[in-house]
């Protein structure tokens, strides 16, 4: 009880104090959602050491999302529902995070070192494989990493 | 303690000169505030190749597959290296013996020796030290609430002193030279009390250069039992790792920075991975063996991600208490100077290899990579453990006793910040192209440096070019500047955000003395699972709200563990006042 009545004030007082978090994705619309707008939030997982990762290293993180102005699903289609989902920046490989709808949802946990979000229309919430279209879609902050091989630095070139 | 204290002494703290027996004043005693870098100038390159660096220049080792910048290259950092043992012939040496295990009760006493011992590690002999001729030295067994003496005897070639990291003893013998005593010239000796309150697993370790001293050898853990005889669950086996690295070149260590440390950016990460001092650890167990490991971070820098050859692992305790309750986890997370209890269950006969698997950055192509270290092997064979633990493993303990202690904490969680901490760095004459890449490589940043991504640059950089810094939100006082009073047995609620936008972020396990705490948030989200700590670990771009139990009188260190950040200035003194009467 003590811990439940702990966390609700404790979560309210740093909500409103707390720096915006480092890992934040906005979320850009399609052509097919143009009032749709959204950002992500990325968050360590639930893990002892304060720090979230798996055993082979990856970070473990809880995606929440905060989305507005998404249609109604029926009007992009067949599509009921609309759904998040982690993919490889080669696009080979699509994680179900969890449904989505307009305000707060929280979806799951990412662990790529390097993922796109992506919401989709999709025929009802429970799908396990994407089939509808994206309706709004972000990159994770480490996709910022650039390479500098080419840069005049690394050819012993003045900048 | 003396008092008052003067500004000019603390500055002083773990910076005492490499000299024998001198005990000088920092040369900084009024922390300067390094220009950015941005508004560098190209002459500052120049003036950064005057220094005389003859016998710095050895290059850093690279990892494989990256090349150093060409604008670095025959570019050395502008001190003078250092190893120890100058003039001493290595194989006259004593080598380095194991840890002893050393039991005292209540009222004995420790001789406590620092001294050069011979390392013979991946058949390459070196001189390092030891506390008392072992690495890791002693390990101390006491009972909760014992005290006991410690002579500390030091023939080192350099000054010293120990600190008792994680222990709530006494503030005169916490072992920080200019603070709570002077450091212990070579040659000469310095006594301490030391009282353990708190059940647990602890360590010592000079605070005097800690990039050197302790990279080379001294540090040892205390093992305070508890009185309870079902502390711990049941186990077929405990073991001590003490964790470190090494950072070698062929057949040489790779020097330190007599007046001031290299790797002042990131720390001095090694490319040799040690357990118990040693590159190769083993163990033989027994199917279905239950092995609780006692795991301390010695390391400079580094933070690992370990795991036992995929034998599931359970967490029980941390730096001063056990958690309120149990959890099986994938690896276990420790940053340096953290201490983690864990036990593991080895089901089947193998081979199991304990790593540190982490996925590391190569900034220069902008990739992730993993990165997996063979620290050693548990040979697990088919005889049936005796007894068998499985059972007492499976069942995930509840720490009521834990839970009870902390409630009387929660009713202070929600309270705004007593006090609230930036971490940044500034920096000043850094080489031209080491500028430059920093300042084109800030897209992206990690929470979690796991590895040395630019050894070059960092090799590069020391303290007298890197400032990192604890800012106090409030007064904008940074480090040795910072001047908290609180009083005894109050609650202090200290809000640490670590700055992505510094020119070079990076995560600090951030430890106070003297004192425990309880990590209450991170970014937003209440801990659910609390032990007692005094060390934490803040990531770049993380908000992390500490509760400090300001029960131990006296004036105590706060800093980044990390020992370059820590030397290059990353420290702060938070005094707790006498006037209170103890907390029942």
């Amino acid at each position: 009880m003590a811990f439940a009545w702990a966390r609700c004030s404790v979560l309210a007082t740093m909500l409103v104090t707390t720096h915006a978090g480092p890992f934040d994705i906005p979320l850009f619309n399609t052509p097919l959602a143009p009032t749709a707008q959204g950002e992500a939030r990325l968050v360590f997982a639930h893990s002892p050491f304060g720090v979230a990762v798996t055993a082979d290293g990856h970070a473990r993180y809880d995606v929440s999302l905060r989305v507005s102005g998404l249609p109604v699903p029926a009007s992009l289609g067949t599509y009921s529902a609309f759904v998040a989902w982690e993919v490889s920046t080669d696009l080979s490989h699509w994680h179900r995070l969890g449904a989505v709808t307009n305000g707060q949802s929280t979806v799951g946990q990412a662990e790529l070192d390097k993922f796109l979000l992506v919401i989709t229309a999709e025929p009802n919430a429970d799908v396990v494989s994407h089939t509808g279209p994206t309706v709004l879609h972000g990159t994770s902050p480490s996709g910022w990493l650039q390479s500098f091989l080419s840069h005049p630095l690394f050819r012993g070139l003045p900048p | 303690m003396r008092r008052p204290i003067r500004w000019a002494l603390l500055a002083t703290v773990a910076c005492v000169s490499l000299t024998a027996g001198a005990q000088r004043p920092r040369a900084r005693t009024k922390v300067r505030r390094a220009k950015p870098d941005s508004a560098m100038t190209p002459g500052m390159h120049d003036m950064h190749d005057m220094h005389d660096m003859s016998d710095m220049g050895m290059p850093v080792p690279m990892p494989k597959g990256m090349p150093m910048i060409p604008g670095l290259v025959g570019v050395v950092p502008p001190v003078t290296s250092f190893l120890p043992g100058a003039g001493v012939d290595v194989r006259r040496l004593p080598s380095a013996a194991r840890t002893r295990v050393v039991r005292l009760g209540n009222g004995d006493t420790l001789d406590l020796t620092a001294g050069l011992v011979r390392r013979t590690i991946q058949g390459r002999s070196f001189v390092m030290y030891g506390f008392n001729g072992q690495v890791p030295g002693p390990l101390v067994r006491v009972p909760q609430n014992a005290t006991i003496t410690v002579r500390f005897h030091n023939r080192l070639d350099q000054p010293s002193a120990v600190h008792w990291h994680g222990v709530r003893l006494d503030n005169r013998s916490d072992g920080v030279p200019g603070l709570t005593q002077d450091a212990v010239a070579a040659g000469k000796d310095f006594v301490y009390t030391v009282r353990f309150p708190d059940a647990g697993i602890y360590w010592y370790h000079p605070h005097v250069r800690e990039d050197i001293q302790q990279a080379l050898g001294l540090f040892g853990n205390v093992r305070v039992d508890s009185p309870e005889r079902d502390y711990y669950s049941p186990v077929n086996r405990e073991e001590m790792l003490m964790l470190g690295d090494l950072l070698v070149n062929g057949d040489t260590l790779i020097p330190f920075g007599k007046e001031s440390p290299t790797f002042a950016l990131m720390g001095r990460v090694g490319n040799v991975l040690l357990v118990n001092g040693e590159p190769q650890y083993s163990l033989r167990a027994h199917q279905g063996d239950v092995v609780r490991f006692f795991l301390t971070n010695v390391s400079s820098s580094r933070t690992y991600n370990l795991s036992f050859g995929g034998a599931p692992i359970k967490i029980v305790a941390s730096d001063a208490s056990r958690f309120e309750r149990e959890e099986l986890v994938p690896s276990v997370v420790i940053a340096p100077a953290e201490r983690y209890v864990v036990e593991a269950r080895f089901a089947r006969p193998g081979r199991f290899a304990v790593v540190n698997a982490v996925q590391s950055i190569n900034h220069y192509i902008g990739e992730f990579a993993s990165e997996v270290d063979t620290l050693g092997i548990i040979t697990v064979d088919a005889a049936p453990a005796m007894p068998d633990y499985g059972k007492q493993f499976a069942a995930l303990r509840v720490n009521r006793a834990v839970s009870r202690d902390v409630d009387r904490y929660r009713p202070y969680f929600d309270r705004a910040p007593d006090k609230s901490l930036t971490l940044t760095v500034a920096t000043s004459a850094l080489p031209l192209a080491t500028v430059q890449f920093m300042n084109v490589d800030t897209a992206y940043f990690a929470p979690i440096e796991w590895v040395d991504g630019m050894p070059d640059m960092n090799w590069l950089s020391t303290g007298k070019q890197v400032r990192w810094i604890l800012r106090d939100d409030a007064t904008g006082k940074e480090n040795m500047d910072i001047d908290w009073h609180v009083a005894r047995n109050s609650m202090i609620r200290v809000r640490i955000f670590n700055d992505p936008k510094s020119f070079h972020p990076m995560q600090h396990p951030i430890h106070l003395h003297g004192q425990r705490m309880l990590v209450i948030a991170r970014d937003g989200v209440l801990t659910d699972n609390f032990a007692w700590k005094d060390t934490a670990l803040i990531p770049v771009g993380s908000t992390v709200d500490l509760l400090i139990d300001a029960a131990n009188p006296g004036a105590w260190m706060m800093h980044c563990h990390i020992a370059e950040h820590l030397e290059a200035g990353m420290m702060a003194v938070m005094h707790v006042d006498q006037g209170a009467p103890a907390r029942r």
